[in-house]
């Protein structure tokens, strides 16, 4: 897993999430670090399409054998896609956290204020090293 | 924290590791569910020296362990192995042991987060009884090898087919030059042994079975999934499930207890009344699935007709069923006392439909057997 290199242009935050902004929607996900540490993932809980978070907040909850972790909106929006692979396949973000694993894709209309405080992936990796 | 002799060992293999009853312990090398599938196809092998080996002898050591435990054990046979409980006065449990009858004493497997509490309440048991108490956990290390194939490693590591000790038993050998008690026991469900071993041939035997097991892509097996695999095949984990509130009958381990013990021992009245149907049981632990993906996890509590009756104990993935299961203790006391009665045989209750509260949600479940998975114990 962590020979997959993360997409070019991601944010991280100190949470443990990942965003990447394609210029129209915010793809969301959970960092490799995040990943390692939760282990064998075995169940998603993802939002319903439409619902608003505001950054910081919860807004899906991942089973992993060991534990259950709230994972946080690491930039506003409103939900317009989930990923509902990950329903029957959860394990896809232990195989494929960049690609396959994303959870959710945001419209964020504050993104130059949410993204304050995100860091690039090589200085969140050496915050959590 | 302690360290177990083979901690190096781990770290080497890249193990994630974990507090656990004041040891670091592996939880993971790889992932849970794959060392979790090794064990139930084929071969794993853990570390379980962090348990404890307390030796007992000396002329009174059977009227002492007479006293201390529900079971007869005037009723052991040499070189058998017998699940047992450590239990006090008022019938809750000091502790779940495996008790091996040698020839001229008695070795006591104690959990080892109880290890001091055991040997504190063997102490304080002993008065009049002339036994030789001794706890020598940090002396031995402990070797699972668990799995259909972990004989073959046994076989290979010396051990002919036909010298293999029996389900349950226990014998002195030389494996790979060695002097060992190799047990074939588990907390697993499947066929394989513990192997206990004096530390300073620890490593080297742990080495030497990673080795011989490679044929068998055999795997280290952490603390996590020995949960998940436990968990499996319905056994009780002390702390989680069965605690010094719980007494053996209540926790559902009356298979484990006679009926006809003459003795009298720790805890008797409560419990050979509890077994014998005398009295109604104050609580007991049932096994239970949800079809939800979601976990209950210890301490969600647990609903009956949409009254609180009882909390979780022990939840997790089934990785084989893909289902999530666990175990809960149902209170019959109290308000609950009329609502439950539905739940106080063990035919009436199978099938019975519970709520459980996870994050603020009730979620669907139902009363099952167990064990959730077959055992595959080689008789």
């Amino acid at each position: 897993m962590s020979t997959q290199r993360p997409p070019e242009g991601i944010l991280c935050s100190k949470s443990h999430e990942w965003v990447l902004d394609d210029g129209e929607l915010c793809t969301i996900g959970l960092t490799d670090y995040a990943v390692e540490q939760l282990g064998d993932i075995v169940f998603v809980e993802l939002p319903e399409i439409d619902s608003e978070f505001a950054k910081g907040e919860v807004f899906a909850t991942i089973e992993s054998v060991k534990a259950a972790s709230e994972i946080y909106m690491p930039v506003g929006g409103k939900v317009v896609e989930i990923n509902e692979e990950l329903i029957n396949a959860p394990e896809l973000i232990n195989e494929n956290v960049w690609e396959k694993g994303w959870l959710i894709k945001v419209k964020c209309d504050t993104l130059s204020e949410d993204t304050l405080g995100l860091m690039e992936y090589e200085d969140y990796r050496e915050e959590v090293a | 924290m302690k360290q177990t002799t083979l901690h190096d060992e781990h770290i080497k293999l890249n193990a994630k590791m974990v507090e656990f009853g004041g040891w670091h312990m592996p939880v993971s090398y790889s992932s849970i569910i794959e060392e979790h599938k090794a064990v139930r196809n084929s071969v794993g092998i853990f570390d379980v020296s962090h348990m404890g080996q307390i030796f007992v002898s000396g002329d009174d050591a059977l009227n002492f362990l007479q006293k201390l435990l529900p079971q007869d054990v005037s009723k052991f046979s040499e070189n058998h192995a017998h699940y047992c409980q450590l239990t006090y006065p008022s019938g809750g449990m000091v502790d779940d042991l495996i008790v091996y009858r040698l020839k001229d004493k008695y070795l006591i497997i104690a959990n080892a987060s109880r290890i001091e509490a055991d040997f504190e309440w063997f102490e304080m048991n002993k008065s009049g009884f002339n036994i030789n108490l001794e706890n020598k956990s940090d002396e031995y290390s402990m070797i699972a090898l668990q799995g259909p194939n972990a004989y073959k490693i046994i076989e290979k590591a010396g051990v002919e087919n036909k010298s293999l000790p029996k389900f349950f038993t226990i014998c002195e050998q030389k494996l790979l030059n060695f002097d060992v008690y190799l047990c074939r026991t588990g907390y697993t469900g499947e066929d394989g042994f513990e192997v206990i071993v004096k530390n300073e041939n620890a490593i080297k035997l742990w080495q030497d079975f990673l080795n011989l097991g490679k044929e068998f892509n055999i795997l280290p097996v952490g603390l996590g999934a020995r949960d998940t695999l436990r968990l499996e095949a319905g056994l009780c984990l002390y702390g989680s499930d069965i605690n010094e509130d719980i007494t053996p009958i209540e926790a559902d381990l009356a298979w484990s207890v006679p009926k006809d013990k003459k003795e009298d021992y720790n805890g008797r009245e409560v419990i050979l009344n509890q077994r014998l149907k005398n009295t109604p049981l104050r609580k007991k632990l049932f096994a239970f699935e949800i079809n939800d993906r979601v976990i209950a996890r210890h301490g969600a509590k647990v609903y009956f007709q949409g009254i609180e009756c009882g909390v979780v104990t022990s939840g997790s993935i089934s990785p084989i069923l893909g289902k999530s299961i666990g175990l809960c203790v149902i209170s019959f006391e109290g308000e609950n006392a009329n609502l439950v009665t539905s739940l106080n045989t063990k035919e009436k209750s199978i099938g019975t439909d519970i709520e459980i509260m996870v994050r603020n949600k009730l979620y669907n479940a139902k009363i099952v057997k167990k064990p959730f998975v077959e055992k595959k114990y080689v008789k």
